[in-house]
């Protein structure tokens, strides 16, 4: 009796809370903001330009197309980390217990599911009790089917070097020295989504600087790149997936991810790695999943089915792919090809990068089985793979056990076990490579493995604990597991993390790990050491404001610069960032936030380097009109590279963009978004860089002359 | 003549480590609580941030003197007058860096406008005057800070204030020199109705890294108020005291310099009105 009144009353002050705030836009703010911070940490982790739409795809997949709270589609959530394993587990007991939910707002009944959990999954779920909607025929198909096509144009305004007008003759002498197409970036993308059972879809892309119909190469540059040469759409793909037929769990034909177990074995496509939160090292394989996005490097091609039954499943899956790499002839005797390194960009610009555009042919063949029962998964996994032509590498003592040669051959053995408070996971996998090199004459197989442990002693207190050793001779071209850096491979380290809520409104967020490398790596010329400690202190003053304070500091070893030295051994270098952040909104319809972040860079000399960055944010997004404005202003000084920062900038909806900044300057942008129609949705953007202390930005192709850079985004999305 | 060039070659040899003084934390109250300013309301937000003189009630005069580093060369004279009307509060500011030889003078007109409890906005028109020596002239400049305050509870209100945002610069001059951009935000938060703290973080880009601020305020004995603050990048300690009689407020404040020694600031606001 006493639960009952007490869930009256919990579902009163939700629904008088909802009555007095805007729950929707606050909701997506959330979402928003913790996807802001895992981008960011991301961008931060992988050093490039790495592709997040691909990843974030998912996110803004499901915010359009919430999963039923009443089904197993939920896991999805903790597949894409907005739920821990524990409050699944809780949400499941919740519903043994009580039946389906039949208000959103029920879910504070759940234990484990606090007001930030709640903030942040709303806009991905939904209570569906119709289920003669879920019936796979081409009525409902055509009726509940959603179309959605994006088309997306994006510019650097200012001229770049890579556009400037050559002769001929002079591009012939140095043939990367100019792009071939024009500056503008088109990109395509038509979806097509049946209640996530049925989805189809294609995307079409061209990059900046690839050529695209209307533009010109002289014969002899044609004649030059020979079949290379190719005009329109460098990028084209597409896929069909459907799921839950039968005895069918998915399957898919065409662009396609798969991701199982830890990752350790396969897990194609990007991940957050430690960019999660504590608990959220633990990864939860979402099996095949459909590629949408344009991102061009590391993704299956071909089909794909899983088949399950009680509590068994599996996979078979089968990827033909042409990749970009540079091929050689190796010899001029028997004109023998080799292949001395994959292009990993997708970039098609150059000479040189169109003539190595899809050289070799990558096949993948695998199948992955599993065996789930209450609390425990287990699955073993097994792939293939092998090149048309050789990989051959500059030979170099660091990359002597990179993967080379034709073949691999990949196998692992993942399991889980979830209840209660406590959680163990783990992978174990193994590579072979038949092919001998210099280093290695008699083939081996490798190893690698990682064991982690999540418990959650109290409801406000977890903790996680991982450990992994990587092999140094372990190979995986498809593996992207819990690591620092990229590269699954001769690795050690023990990682412990923890979240706690030791007060209402407060909130804390910590990690430490330490690795080490058990080989050289590129530009480190010893086995090396290093660690990351992490520390975030949340508190939301109400439910409009809402601050961090934030503190890193990674130490990792490279090869001193120091020129007076005979043999370049490595040392360490610690890179320190501070970030403070605060969010609020006034009223409905204006959102503000700050942010102030500094960054220290200690070289190896002694002299130390700083970088500062403050900005100011202002949205505005009445809730009544059909259009909404974000701006802006930031400046920065950050002297030297090592001592950049990282800054999320919001974007047109399926893009992202968190610029590094360094130099001295001030940088703002303007978005904006109207709704012309109930089915058309436009969005413009622009942001300029203006620095202080250069007259020129960039160098080489991208040089800019001029102290400013802008770029320009516009994107119309129509859906049906 | 040789000496004119040579002077010439010492302003222009030391222009890229000079620092305009436009932007300075200004009224004894600000200057107790280690520069602070940007979350606070009253006259002198003029100066620090014109979006804290929105919900000023009174008809406001100000005078300001800052006698730094106790060198009358580098002190600052600062006025300032404010009236509150319907549509928002009007004001106008004058302040002064220097001496006869070298000064530095703004102009500002600002307009503040309250927008509810949650949201206060000020803009500031300034007018640059940089006079240097009698032979040298004197350089002109417009540009025009602005500022928000927003009180999200009844404890913490934030602000954000920036000055010259679109980076203009002294036209006349050789180098075309870059008026500074000073972009500023902090918070102020109410501990208990007579204690208040206050912090905040500055960029000002003629100088190197950061300013960090902070200080503390406490209305020990009704209408008599004891500061103290801190405040880095130059690193400094300040103290002050505050005392409200019906329609005078005096602030004094010292400020201390481990290097440059003490800063003596001493501040008046009169208000009518009711």
């Amino acid at each position: 009796m006493k639960r009952l009144v007490l869930i009256i009353l919990s579902l009163l002050a939700v629904s008088f809370a909802k009555a007095q705030i805007a729950v929707d836009t606050l909701s997506t703010e959330a979402l928003n903001q913790l996807l802001i911070e895992q981008v960011e940490r991301l961008a931060e982790d992988s050093d490039d330009d790495a592709d997040f739409e691909e990843l974030l795809d998912n996110y803004i997949f499901f915010s359009e197309n919430p999963v039923n709270i009443n089904s197993d589609e939920v896991m999805q959530l903790v597949e894409l980390r907005l739920l821990s394993v524990f409050q699944y587990e809780e949400l499941q007991k919740y519903r043994r217990y009580y039946g389906d939910f039949m208000f959103v707002d029920e879910l504070e009944m759940v234990e484990g599911f606090d007001e930030q959990t709640l903030a942040i999954i709303k806009p991905v779920i939904c209570i569906e009790k119709d289920k003669s909607k879920d019936k796979l025929n081409l009525k409902n198909m055509g009726r509940y089917g959603k179309h959605q096509i994006v088309g997306r144009y994006e510019q650097i305004l200012e001229k770049q070097q890579g556009y400037a007008p050559i002769d001929d003759s002079s591009l012939l002498a140095k043939p990367n020295s100019r792009y071939l197409g024009s500056p503008q970036k088109y990109q395509l993308k038509y979806t097509y989504n049946y209640r996530n059972k049925f989805r189809a879809g294609f995307v079409l892309e061209k990059d900046a600087g690839e050529m695209f119909f209307t533009d010109k190469v002289s014969d002899t540059i044609q004649k030059l790149l020979g079949k290379n040469y190719r005009k329109g759409f460098d990028f084209v793909g597409f896929h069909l997936y459907a799921k839950d037929i039968g005895i069918v769990k998915a399957a898919v034909l065409g662009d396609y991810q798969l991701s199982f177990g830890q990752g350790l074995t396969l897990w194609s496509g990007m991940s957050f790695g430690k960019a999660g939160a504590g608990s959220s090292v633990m990864k939860q394989g979402r099996g095949i999943t459909p590629k949408g996005s344009a991102s061009e490097y590391s993704f299956m091609r071909g089909a794909a089915v899983t088949l399950g039954g009680g509590p068994f499943s599996g996979t078979v899956f089968y990827s033909n792919r042409w990749i970009d790499a540079n091929v050689s002839v190796a010899d001029s005797l028997d004109e023998a090809e080799l292949v001395s390194s994959l292009q990993e960009t997708g970039y098609h610009r150059t000479i040189g990068e169109l003539q190595d555009r899809h050289a070799i042919r990558q096949q993948v063949v695998g199948g992955h089985l599993a065996f789930a029962i209450a609390h425990f998964e287990v699955g073993y996994t097994a792939h293939h793979t092998w090149l048309s032509t050789p990989l051959q590498l500059k030979p170099s003592h660091y990359n002597q056990f990179y993967f080379q040669g034709q073949k691999l051959t990949n196998q692992g053995i993942d399991f889980k076990y979830v209840k209660g408070k406590f959680a163990v996971f783990g992978e174990a996998s193994m590579s072979y490579n038949p092919d001998t090199t210099a280093f290695q004459t008699t083939p081996r197989p490798a190893f690698a493995g990682l064991l982690g442990i999540t418990v959650k002693p109290a409801g406000y207190l977890n903790f996680t604990m991982l450990y992994r050793d990587y092999g140094k001779t372990y190979q995986n071209l498809l593996g992207n597991a819990f690591g620092e850096g990229s590269r699954n491979q001769g690795q050690r380290g023990i990682y412990l993390g923890v979240e706690a809520a030791p007060a209402p409104y407060w909130n804390i967020l910590a990690y430490a790990d330490h690795f080490q490398f058990t080989w050289l790596t590129s530009q480190v010329n010893a086995p090396s050491r290093g660690h990351d400690y992490y520390l975030r202190i949340s508190h939301s003053f109400n439910r409009r404001t809402q601050a961090y304070l934030q503190f890193r500091s990674k130490t990792k070893m490279k090869n001193s610069t120091d020129a007076f030295v005979f043999s370049h051994y490595p040392i360490f270098y610690t890179k320190n960032a501070v970030r403070f952040n605060i969010n609020y909104q006034i009223g409905h319809d204006f959102h503000f936030s700050n942010k102030a972040e500094y960054a220290h860079y200690r070289n190896d000399d002694g002299t130390n380097e700083h970088g500062y960055f403050l900005c100011q944010d202002i949205a505005y997004k009445p809730e009544d009109k059909p259009f909404s404005l974000t701006f802006r202003y930031a400046i920065f000084d950050a002297k030297d590279y090592n001592a950049r920062i990282y800054a999320y900038e919001n974007d047109v909806l399926y893009s992202f963009s968190v610029p590094a900044l360094y130099g001295k300057g001030m940088r703002f942008y303007l978005l904006g978004k109207v709704k012309l129609f109930n089915s058309l949705t436009l969005y413009a953007r622009i942001g300029r860089t203006i620095y202080s202390d250069r007259d020129e930005i960039g160098s080489g192709l991208t040089l800019i002359e001029g102290n400013h850079k802008t770029d320009l985004k516009v994107e119309m999305i129509w859906k049906m | 003549m040789k000496k004119i060039l040579l002077l010439i070659t010492i302003i222009l040899s030391t222009s890229t480590l000079f620092a305009y003084d436009f932007i300075h934390p200004m009224g004894g109250r600000a200057a107790a609580m280690g520069g602070s300013s940007v979350a606070s309301q009253g006259l002198w937000a003029l100066q620090n941030n014109p979006a804290g003189t929105a919900n000023l009630e009174k008809i406001s005069l100000g005078l300001y003197y800052e006698n730094r580093w106790m060198l009358p060369e580098t002190a600052y004279k600062c006025g300032a007058f404010a009236l509150p009307t319907k549509f928002g509060t009007l004001g106008v500011s004058f302040n002064q860096f220097g001496s006869s030889k070298y000064n530095e003078n703004k102009f500002g007109l600002a307009y503040a406008k309250d927008f509810g409890r949650y949201l206060q906005i000020g803009l500031q028109l300034d007018y640059l005057l940089l006079k240097i020596g009698n032979e040298y002239g004197s350089f002109r400049a417009v540009t025009f800070e602005l500022g928000i305050q927003s009180q999200v509870t009844d404890r913490l209100t934030l602000g954000t204030y920036i000055f010259n945002p679109v980076n203009f610069s002294f036209e006349q001059t050789l180098n075309h020199e870059k008026i500074p951009i000073v972009f500023r935000f902090g918070l102020a938060y109410k501990f208990t109705k007579d204690f208040v703290g206050q912090c905040e973080i500055e960029k000002n880009t003629d100088r190197e890294g950061v300013s960090l601020r902070g200080g503390l305020e406490y209305e020990a004995v009704r209408n008599l108020y004891i500061r103290a603050g801190v405040q880095t990048n130059p690193g400094i300690l300040s103290f002050g005291l505050g005392y409200a009689i019906r329609f005078v407020q005096i602030n004094v404040a010292g400020q201390l310099h481990n290097q440059l020694g003490a800063s003596l600031q001493v501040g008046m606001i009169f208000s009518i009105g009711k």
